[in-house]
């Protein structure tokens, strides 16, 4: 029973990294110009994401090694520094836009605009890192995070049509605007994919000491953990695709996101609408404050954990203070938080065969696995993300530029 | 035993279980007809750096001589103080005694610690 | 002298005249109470292959390769290898004369 009630490392990872503005804005943009037909990629992300972050659970709980652990030790020191580099560049877009996200919902909330929330935002961040533990920021977060269901109850109460919404399931092509549509896709692809999710949960599973015993419970909690992330994605979907489509307006900026909300729950909406973006990217700032952390500590041997006090971890401490001052800095000068989401996720999706690929190696290893080595199902599927993430990674940047 | 596959890249652990970074360079002594010898296990400086560019590795070595413990010399453990390989690799030291740790504490004590709740770093 | 092995990863490696063999992919090592004494030298057309050692993917794509005369690995006992310049190992024998990893 204990075990289950660690669902809340699925959860925290679930709304700090699959919920998040850039999830959010792509699910409603995607509702917005083509309705249900998008439906098809948040499942496809969700799925996918589950099955990674199952094994980046197993890996970790098997061998009591990180990823970026393996990673280190099986691919040597030039391909790891080729990946942190890759990863803190796109992982550090992402914290700007995350930190932008929860200062576009202070704004909303106060009047206030975003770049004057730049430092009390990344000084409160910075402060649950250093003061607290990882069981606090794991339950913290995971119970905050219960907000977001308002997306959920806003898409039933708009009356969806529910055989569209099983129709949107399947991919099929739209009748207008198809670099837009592809676009957008890639874009919820990116959104869903994201690796730092897969460090940041591998880590979380050493931070939890959990070990082989854990191997039937990591499992329904990655299932569970990332199912309820997509499960409200589509939420919002569904919420754009009835609130906004009919009217023929597209989600270029935050405050339109919040329009499904406003029109399905009136009076409440928009402080619903605030309040979980703001638990949620809050949720994702940290999440990957400290996925960019225990990349370079893991990556080079340094102490490493939430639960050791900031001078036992010095290194690993450092590391998290610097990126998120850096990260207020663009926003202090009033750069656009949903132009960085929608070029963070776009450059994610195309970087995303380097971070999948050893996936495919690690976990086949006996010498990191045991007999917990992936079957032929895991194996498929992580052939399939790989595939697609080359796709993604070819057709990405093009149709930013044609599509975005 | 394979070096490079069990040794090289893997995390260092002292005798107390503090982890004391990972092998970044392996030193071999070639006699001139005997069997060469693995005589040190190496740990941060250039050794790394030089392992994607030498330009990089003159970089690291600037910016190491130019702030914190000012030491760009990798530290070298002697292959007899190695305890066990595996996972990890144990090794029969103090991580404090070898110079292997001397960024962690010097960022702690220069940075962490003057930030009100940074805590204390161990004293020697 | 003393060498820096992860240095000498990927090297190319010749044979006593001159023809390209491989290079340098892993060492063979043997743990005699506190020493560590190099038994062989590995070479193979790719660093990466064989660094990797996921045996259950990696095994038998190696196999066909090897089967094919596609990709060879071979053992070279620590008195054939000629480390006088790091940059530039030398066999001391011929590359027919070499024996295949297992």
């Amino acid at each position: 029973m204990k075990k289950i009630l660690e669902i809340t490392l699925g959860i925290v990872t679930s709304v700090g990294g699959f919920l998040e503005i850039g999830s959010v804005l792509t699910a409603a943009q995607g509702g917005a110009a083509f309705g249900y037909q998008l439906l098809w990629a948040i499942l496809i992300g969700t799925v996918c994401l589950a099955f990674l972050v199952e094994m980046s659970g197993r890996l970790s709980a098997v061998s009591r090694h990180t990823i970026v652990d393996a990673m280190r030790e099986r691919f040597g020191f030039p391909f790891f520094f080729i990946v942190l580099v890759g990863m803190v560049l796109i992982a550090f877009l992402v914290l700007v836009a995350e930190l932008g996200g929860i200062g576009l919902s202070l704004q909303i909330l106060t009047g206030i605009g975003f770049p004057w929330w730049a430092i009390p935002v990344s000084f409160l961040v910075w402060l649950l890192m250093w003061k607290g533990t990882f069981g606090l920021i794991e339950k913290g977060a995971s119970l905050l995070g219960l907000v977001t269901i308002s997306f959920v109850v806003a898409a039933i109460k708009l009356h969806p049509d529910w055989s569209g919404v099983g129709g949107g399931l399947l991919p099929t092509m739209p009748g207008h605007d198809k670099a837009r549509y592809g676009f957008i896709a890639v874009s919820i692809l990116g959104a869903s994919i994201s690796p730092y999710l897969m460090y940041f949960y591998s880590s979380g599973v050493i931070e939890d000491k959990w070990d082989e015993s854990y191997i039937g419970v990591n499992r329904f909690i990655a299932g569970l953990g990332m199912g309820f992330g997509g499960f409200l994605s589509m939420a919002v979907l569904i919420a754009a695709a009835l609130a906004l489509q009919p009217k023929g307006i597209r989600v270029d900026k935050f405050e339109q996101a919040a329009l499904p909300m406003m029109s399905a729950l009136p009076g409440w909406g928009l402080l619903l609408f605030a309040a979980s973006m703001l638990v949620a990217c809050f949720g994702a700032a940290v999440e990957i404050s400290l996925a960019i952390a225990y990349f370079f500590a893991q990556g080079f041997g340094w102490n490493w954990s939430e639960d050791l006090e900031p001078s036992r971890d010095s290194r690993f401490t450092l590391v998290y203070t610097v990126i998120i001052l850096l990260a207020a800095v663009p926003l202090l000068f009033g750069v656009d938080p949903v132009k960085i989401t929608m070029m963070s996720m776009a450059l994610t999706a195309a970087t995303l065969p380097v971070a999948i690929v050893p996936f495919l190696l690690l976990l086949n290893d006996p010498i990191y696995m045991g007999k917990h080595r992936n079957g032929w199902v895991s194996n498929f599927v992580v052939a399939i993300v790989i595939l697609i993430s080359f796709v993604l990674s070819v057709i990405s940047i093009p149709l930013e530029i044609t599509g975005g | 035993m394979n070096l490079v596959r069990d040794v090289l890249d893997r995390k260092l652990v002292d005798r107390e279980d503090c982890d004391m970074g990972r092998v970044d360079g392996i030193v071999m002594q070639l006699g001139e007809h005997s069997q060469p010898r693995i005589t040190h296990i190496m740990i941060g400086g250039t050794t790394p750096w030089m392992r994607l560019h030498p330009g990089l590795a003159k970089l690291a070595e600037k910016l190491a001589r130019a702030w914190g413990p000012r030491r760009a010399e990798p530290v070298r453990i002697p292959w007899s103080r190695v305890v066990t390989t595996g996972k990890d690799i144990r090794l029969d030291v103090k991580a404090r005694e070898t110079g292997a740790i001397d960024w962690e504490i010097w960022i702690a004590r220069h940075i962490i610690e003057r930030i009100p709740g940074g805590g204390q770093e161990e004293a020697e | 002298m003393e060498i820096n092995v992860e240095l000498l990863l990927g090297t190319k490696v010749r044979d006593v005249d001159g023809i390209d063999v491989g290079r340098i992919e892993e060492l063979r090592v043997e743990r005699v109470d506190k020493t560590c004494l190099v038994e062989a030298y590995l070479i193979g057309a790719s660093a990466l292959i064989e660094r990797l050692s996921a045996w259950t993917l990696v095994r038998p794509i190696r196999h066909f390769l090897n089967s094919r005369n596609l990709y060879s690995v071979y053992r070279v006992p620590w008195q054939d290898m000629d480390l006088s310049d790091p940059k530039h190992p030398r066999l001391r024998i011929a590359q027919r004369d070499l024996r295949h990893a297992k």
